[in-house]
C-alpha cells in the first residue's frame, strides 16, 4: 500500500501510547504526530509530561499506572483506541542492573503491566498492539557473545532481571496474543541515546571526573549497537503503518538499531572528546583481572552497603560483543536509521544536557539528574562548563 | 641492505625470516607453467613481463593456462599505453592520436614505437611491441574483443587527462574526479580482468552484473598506492590527493609536508585512508565470486598487500617524508594467507582493520567515521563467515549440546574408558607378578607367618644385631665372590 493510503487509514484511528512521557514514548509521540498529524493520540503515563521529554501540542495526557488493572481498563474505555503502543516499562539503573534487589518491582511493571495492557486492548477491540521490547531479551544472558545476531536467536530465561522480565512479556505474552482480531509485534531496540537519555551518556561522561577514562577493559575490540531514540520512534511509526495495512509484522519481533556497530571503547572516547577530554594515556586491563576486581568491589559494597560502578556484570557488559543485523526490520518494516551514529552521539552530548540542566540550574542544588552520577556542585560545575553552559552563582 | 645487514636484520626478526621460508618452501603454485614449448614471441612477452613488473609477473605466471597469455598480453598492452602517457618528452600532437588509436594499433602486424626518450624505463617494450601484437592475434577472438575494448576506454581516458593537463591544470579537485581518475587507471583493469575471468568460466558471471564490485577492486589498489606514494609523487610534481579532502586540513597542498602542520597532515592522511576503506566490503564480496584458485590468488594477493599497506600508512607521518613499504617477511606472510581461501583472507582483513581501529584517536576529526567504517568491515566479515550460529545458540539455551560438543563429550567418555581399562590391566599384572614372587619365596621357605607376627607386634625393622649380622654375612659373601673371581 502506498503512503497516501496508509495516511488515510491512520487519519481515522485513535492511538494510545503507554509510557508516552518517557524517553522512547515521547519520541514516538513526536514522530507519529509529525508523520500522521490527523490521527488522535492519547498518552497514558504514571507521571505527567516531563520537561526533558517534550510532547507536541494537542496530545491528550492521562495519568495512569500500568500496574493497576482497573485504572488501565478505565482509560481504555474512555479512549477506545484502535492501536496500542506499549512503551511503558522500567529499566533498572546501572547499579541495580546486575543485582536482584529490584526484581519484584521490575517484574510487576514490565510483566504485570503488559498483561494489563493486553487484556484491556483485547476487551476494547484494539486491532493492533505494538510492544517496545529490548535487545536484552537475547543479550542479557551474559554467558555468550552476540556478533551479528538476528531474530532467530533464542531468548533466554537465564539472564538479568531486566532481560528476564522483558522476555516473559515480549515473547510469551505479546507475541502469543497475536490473532486475526488483534495483530501484535515487538520491537527490540539496542542501547539508546539521544535527547532525554539520563542513563548512558551521563554515566559515560561521569568517568571523566572520576579519572576512569584511561582504563580499557579487555581488548577494546568488542562491537556494540547503539540506537538514537528518534530512530526507534521511526520504527514504531513503521510498525503502526504495517499493522494497519499488510500486517506482515504480526506476531514478529524485530531488532532495531542504528546498524552501525561501534566498539564500546570508541563510543566512550567519542563522548569524552565531545566534552573536550582525550585520555593522555591508556592502560589495558585484561578481562580476567577486571572481573576479579569487579568481584572484590561487589564484596566491599556488600559489606558497606553502597553501590559500585565496577562489578562483574559491568565488566562483562564492557567486554561484550552485542550487535544485530537489521535485515528483518528492513525487509518487513522498511526500517532504516535516519540519524547516523555520529549525529546521534553529537546530539546526545549537546541537546540532552541542555534539557537536563535547566530545571536543576534553577533549583541551585548540587544534586541533579541521577544522584548517583553527579554528586557535588563542583562536578556539576565542571560538567556544565564542559558542555558550555553558564551556571547561576551558588546559593 | 647487504648480506651482513640482512643477516643482522633477520637475526632480530626471526618471524619475518620464518614467513619468507614458509612462502618459498611451502607454496605450491596451482598451475605450474611449462616454458619449454614457448614460441619466440611468447618468450619475449614473458621477458617483458619480468622486466616491467616485479610483483605481478609471479602471480600472472601461476594463472590457469587458459588465461595465462590473455592476462599477460593485457598487462603488457596497458603497460605500453602507460609508457606513452607517462613520457613528457612526447608532445601532445603525437601523443593524443597514439593514445586514442591504440586499440587499432593492436591489429597492425609488426608495429612498434621508438619515440620514447631513452630514460623511459619501459622503452624497450614499445621498441619490440610487435611480439605483443603477435601474441594478441593468437588469442581467442572473445578475449581480443575484451582487451581491445578496455584499451579503447583507457586510451581515451588518458588522452583526455593529457589534454586537460596541457590546457588546464590537471590536479584532482573533487572526490568524484579522484574516483574517476582511479577508475581510468585501475578500475578499467578490474573490468577487463573480470570479463576475461567470466569468459573463461573461472568466475561467477554475476560479477559482471555488479560493476561496482570490480571497480572497487581497482580503486582500492590505486588509492592505496596514491596514499603511500604521496611524497614521491609530490617530488615529481604530481598531485593525486583530491583538493576536496586536503583542503579540509591545510590551506595549500605543500603545507602537508611542513613539520609544523604535522597534526593536520595526519588528519588528512586518516581522511584519505577512510576514503579508501570504503571499498573493502566490495572487494571481499568480489573475491567471493571467483571460482578458481589461481584466479583467486591473482586477485587476493594485491588486495591483502593493499590493506596491510593502508594499516602501515594509517596515521604514520613517515609517508610525508619518504616512501614506506611493508617488509619482505610481512609480504610473504600475506601471500601465504591470501593464497588459501576467502575465510583466511577475511581474517587477515579483520586483523588489519582492528589494527587501524587501535591507531585511531579521538583527536582526529574523523575519529567516529573511521571507527564506524572498521565496525562495518567487521560486521560484513561476520555476515559471510559467522563465528556463531543461531541453531547453536538455541541448543545452548535449551541445555542441549551442539553436534561438535556431543561428539567431543562422546570422545572424552571413550578416552576415559580406555584409560580405566589400561589402569585395571596394569593392576592385575602387578598383582599377578607380586603373587607369583611371593609364591616362589614361600616355596623356598620364606616364613611369612613370622614376618606377619613381627609386623603386628609393631616391629617394622629388624633388630640392630640382626642388621649387623646380615651386613657381616653380606660382606663375607662379597669377599668370597672377589676371592672366587681372583681365582678364576
Amino acid at each position: 500500500m502506498d503512503h497516501k493510503g496508509v495516511e488515510e487509514i491512520l487519519s481515522s484511528k485513535r492511538i494510545l501510547i503507554s509510557g508516552g512521557t518517557g524517553f522512547v514514548g515521547s519520541a514516538t509521540v513526536r514522530a507519529l504526530a509529525e508523520k500522521h498529524p490527523k490521527c488522535a493520540i492519547t498518552v497514558i503515563d504514571r507521571s505527567p509530561p516531563r520537561p526533558r521529554n517534550a510532547l507536541p501540542g494537542g496530545i491528550r495526557c492521562m495519568q495512569v499506572d500500568v500496574t493497576s488493572a482497573p485504572e488501565i481498563s478505565k482509560a481504555f474505555q474512555t479512549v477506545k483506541p484502535n492501536i496500542v503502543i506499549h512503551t511503558a516499562g522500567i529499566v533498572p539503573g546501572l547499579a541495580d542492573r546486575f543485582g536482584r534487589r529490584l526484581e519484584k518491582k521490575v517484574w510487576t511493571i514490565n510483566v504485570v503491566g503488559t498483561q494489563n495492557m493486553l487484556d484491556a486492548a483485547t476487551e476494547n477491540g484494539a486491532e493492533a498492539f505494538i510492544y517496545t521490547s529490548s535487545c536484552c531479551v537475547v543479550t542479557d544472558d551474559m554467558r555468550s557473545s552476540y556478533a551479528n545476531i538476528d531474530e532467530r536467536w533464542p531468548t533466554s530465561s537465564n539472564s538479568l532481571i531486566y532481560g528476564e522480565s522483558k522476555v516473559a512479556t515480549a515473547e510469551a505474552l505479546v507475541l502469543n496474543a497475536s490473532s486475526e482480531k488483534m495483530a501484535t509485534c515487538a520491537l527490540r531496540p539496542s542501547v539508546l541515546c539521544g535527547p532525554g537519555d539520563y542513563q548512558l551518556v551521563p554515566a559515560i561522561h561521569a568517568c571523566i571526573a572520576k579519572y576512569e577514562t584511561p582504563f580499557v577493559i579487555g581488548t577494546g575490540d568488542n562491537l556494540w549497537d547503539v540506537t538514537h531514540v528518534s530512530n526507534v520512534a521511526d520504527s514504531h511509526v513503521l510498525a503502526v503503518e504495517n499493522m494497519v495495512s499488510c500486517r506482515t509484522a504480526a506476531g514478529e519481533a524485530f531488532f532495531i538499531q542504528n546498524n552501525e556497530p561501534i566498539t564500546f571503547r570508541n563510543f566512550c572516547l567519542a563522548i569524552w572528546a565531545h566534552f573536550g577530554h582525550v585520555p593522555t594515556f591508556e592502560i589495558r586491563i585484561p578481562e580476567g583481572l577486571a572481573y576479579l576486581a569487579g568481584w572484590l568491589c561487589e564484596m566491599a559494597t556488600w559489606v558497606t552497603g553502597g553501590t559500585t560502578t565496577l562489578s562483574r556484570g559491568s565488566v562483562r557488559d564492557a567486554c561484550a560483543v552485542r550487535y544485530a543485523n537489521g535485515k528483518k526490520a528492513k525487509e518487513i518494516l522498511g526500517y532504516e536509521a535516519r540519524i547516523g551514529i555520529e549525529d546521534a552521539i553529537r546530539l546526545s552530548c549537546e541537546v540532552s544536557q541542555d534539557y537536563e540542566l535547566c530545571p536543576c540550574a534553577a533549583s541551585g542544588s548540587g544534586f541533579m539528574m541521577s544522584k548517583k552520577i553527579l554528586v557535588t556542585y563542583l562536578e556539576f560545575q565542571e560538567y556544565a562548563h564542559g558542555i558550555g553552559v553558564k551556571l547561576p552563582a551558588k546559593g | 641492505m647487504g648480506l651482513v645487514g640482512n643477516a643482522v636484520y633477520y637475526t632480530f626478526h626471526p618471524i619475518q625470516l620464518r614467513s619468507i621460508i614458509q612462502w618459498k618452501v611451502w607454496h605450491n603454485p596451482p598451475h605450474e607453467r611449462n616454458a619449454t614449448n614457448d614460441t619466440e614471441t611468447q618468450k619475449a612477452c614473458f621477458k617483458f613481463l619480468d622486466l616491467t613488473s616485479r610483483s605481478f609477473s609471479a602471480v600472472i605466471k601461476e594463472l590457469h593456462p587458459e588465461l595465462l597469455f590473455p592476462v599477460c598480453v593485457f598487462y603488457l598492452v596497458l603497460r605500453g599505453l602507460d609508457t606513452i602517457e607517462d613520457d613528457t618528452s612526447i608532445d601532445l600532437k603525437t601523443k593524443e592520436p597514439l593514445l586514442r588509436g591504440f586499440k587499432d594499433i593492436l591489429e597492425q602486424d609488426g608495429w612498434n614505437f621508438t619515440g620514447n626518450r631513452p630514460e623511459e624505463k619501459d622503452r624497450e617494450l614499445l621498441v619490440q611491441f610487435q611480439n605483443v601484437i603477435a601474441e594478441f592475434k593468437n588469442m581467442k577472438p572473445a578475449y581480443q574483443v575484451i582487451i581491445k575494448d578496455i584499451t579503447d576506454k583507457m586510451g581515451n581516458g588518458m588522452a583526455d587527462y593529457c589534454v586537460k593537463a596541457a590546457t588546464d591544470d590537471a590536479s584532482v579537485k573533487t572526490i568524484e574526479e579522484y574516483d574517476l581518475y582511479c577508475h581510468y587507471v585501475a578500475g578499467l583493469v578490474g573490468e577487463g580482468l573480470t570479463r576475461l575471468f567470466v569468459e573463461a568460466d573461472l568466475a561467477n558471471p554475476a560479477l559482471l552484473k555488479r560493476p561496482r564490485l570490480h571497480k572497487s577492486m581497482g580503486l582500492f589498489l590505486q588509492k592505496t598506492n596514491i596514499i603511500r606514494d604521496i611524497r614521491e609523487d609530490f617530488d615529481d610534481d604530481r598531485r593525486f590527493w583530491p583538493q576536496e579532502i586536503w583542503s579540509k586540513h591545510v590551506d595549500k597542498f605543500e603545507d602537508l609536508f611542513k613539520p609544523e602542520n604535522r597534526d593536520a597532515a595526519l588528519a588528512c592522511n586518516a581522511d584519505m585512508i577512510l576514503n579508501a576503506l570504503e571499498h573493502v566490503e566490495d572487494c571481499l564480496f568480489y573475491l567471493a565470486g571467483l571460482r578458481e584458485q589461481s584466479v583467486f590468488n591473482f586477485c587476493a594477493i594485491p588486495q591483502a598487500m593493499a590493506i596491510a599497506t593502508l594499516e602501515l600508512c594509517f596515521r604514520n607521518y613517515s609517508i610525508f617524508e619518504r616512501n614506506i613499504k611493508i617488509t619482505k617477511g610481512d609480504a610473504c606472510e600475506l601471500m601465504v594467507q591470501s593464497t588459501q581461501n576467502l575465510q583466511v583472507l577475511c581474517q587477515t582483513f579483520r586483523k588489519f582493520s582492528r589494527q587501524i581501529h587501535k591507531k585511531n584517536t579521538p583527536k582526529d576529526p574523523n575519529f567516529l567515521k573511521i571507527s564506524i567504517e572498521c565496525g562495518r568491515i567487521e560486521k560484513f566479515i561476520e555476515t559471510i563467515f559467522p563465528t556463531q550460529r543461531a541453531e547453536d545458540a538455541q541448543q545452548r539455551v535449551k541445555g542441549e549440546l551442539t553436534v561438535e560438543q556431543a561428539k567431543k563429550r562422546e570422545e572424552d567418555a571413550e578416552n576415559k574408558a580406555d584409560i580405566c581399562f589400561m589402569m585395571g590391566l596394569m593392576g592385575v599384572i602387578i598383582l599377578f607378578v607380586a603373587g607369583s614372587m611371593m609364591a616362589v619365596a614361600w616355596w623356598f621357605g620364606a616364613r611369612f607367618d613370622l614376618a606377619w607376627q613381627e609386623i603386628t607386634s609393631g616391629h617394622f625393622r629388624p633388630p640392630p644385631h640382626v642388621v649387623e649380622k646380615a651386613s657381616r654375612v653380606a660382606a663375607a659373601a662379597a669377599s668370597a665372590s672377589t676371592a672366587a673371581r681372583d681365582e678364576l
